[in-house]
């Protein structure tokens, strides 16, 4: 598939790009034991999500911009998600000195 | 010339997004995987310029890039990691994670490359005029609940870290 502008990359290569990231992120959040670094890999799988819906909305030929608009209220969803998350673990952090997930056992009966 | 020039940079681009986000996963020391963070979320940023929503792009830099990544650093200085907070090979849980994420990665990736343009493609640039129609006619009430969103967010964090007098 060609333009004027030159050889398009497929649609497909984009979405793969996207599920490698996401199951990068996915690989992090079951494998680090360290709080924040799980919230960053969180960001990754989100990342990679908006990276899914923005080539959707570009490519499929649609002339509205609905796939665009959901990647903001990703961005507003990461942010808040990001924000409190952070406030959990410095308030975990506050009563028990530890960031690693394994040692939270508060809640276990 | 001019043809291989978008194949060639998303390759690049991608190249740059897998090895850093495998960065953040792998890295030994926590402030280099937020740093290999906000280097995919700068690349992903190509990415949607390269995709030709370049207002996507704009508020990738600003929210991800500046915000949340400046966040994360804060929340890393506020609590000290150890030295071997690694603990990434020497877990019963690794194997088993590792394999649950290969297992569903496979086939989704081979059902990624099926997916095929379809139609014309839509004109490059110029995105953030019918973004904002969209934002501001079909999608009002979104809008109007993701600022009580971010509100409930922001009293939320502060009042979790407010310090008991």
């Amino acid at each position: 598939m060609t333009t004027a502008a030159g050889t398009l990359v497929p649609l497909g290569a984009f979405i793969a790009l996207s599920a490698a990231l996401f199951f990068i992120g996915m690989a992090g959040v079951l494998v680090r034991r360290n709080a924040v670094v799980i919230l960053m890999s969180v960001e990754l799988m989100l990342n990679a999500a908006n990276l899914a819906f923005v080539a959707f909305s570009r490519r499929l030929g649609l002339l509205d911009e609905r796939g665009s608009v959901f990647v903001i209220f990703v961005f507003v969803v990461a942010a808040a998600e990001v924000a409190v998350g952070l406030a959990i673990v410095l308030a975990l952090y506050r009563n028990r000195p530890t960031v690693d997930v394994d040692e939270m056992r508060e809640m276990k009966g | 010339m001019l043809d291989i020039l978008e194949p060639l940079l998303f390759a690049l681009l991608a190249l740059s997004i897998l090895g850093a986000g495998l960065g953040v996963v792998l890295a030994n020391r926590i402030t280099t995987s937020a740093l290999l963070m906000a280097f995919t979320f700068l690349n992903m940023a190509g990415m949607f310029v390269l995709l030709g929503a370049e207002t996507i792009a704009a508020f990738q830099v600003l929210i991800y890039v500046g915000a949340i990544t400046v966040l994360i650093l804060y929340g890393i200085m506020f609590t000290p990691q150890a030295p071997r907070s690694y603990g990434l090979f020497f877990q019963q849980q690794t194997p088993a994670g590792a394999a649950i994420a290969a297992l569903v990665a496979l086939p989704v990736m081979g059902i990624a490359f099926a997916f095929h343009d379809a139609g014309p493609v839509g004109p490059r640039g110029g995105d953030l005029p019918r973004l904002a129609t969209s934002v501001f006619t079909d999608f009002a009430f979104p809008f109007e609940i993701a600022s009580v969103l971010l509100l409930a967010a922001m009293i939320g964090a502060i009042v979790l870290v407010k310090r008991e007098p």
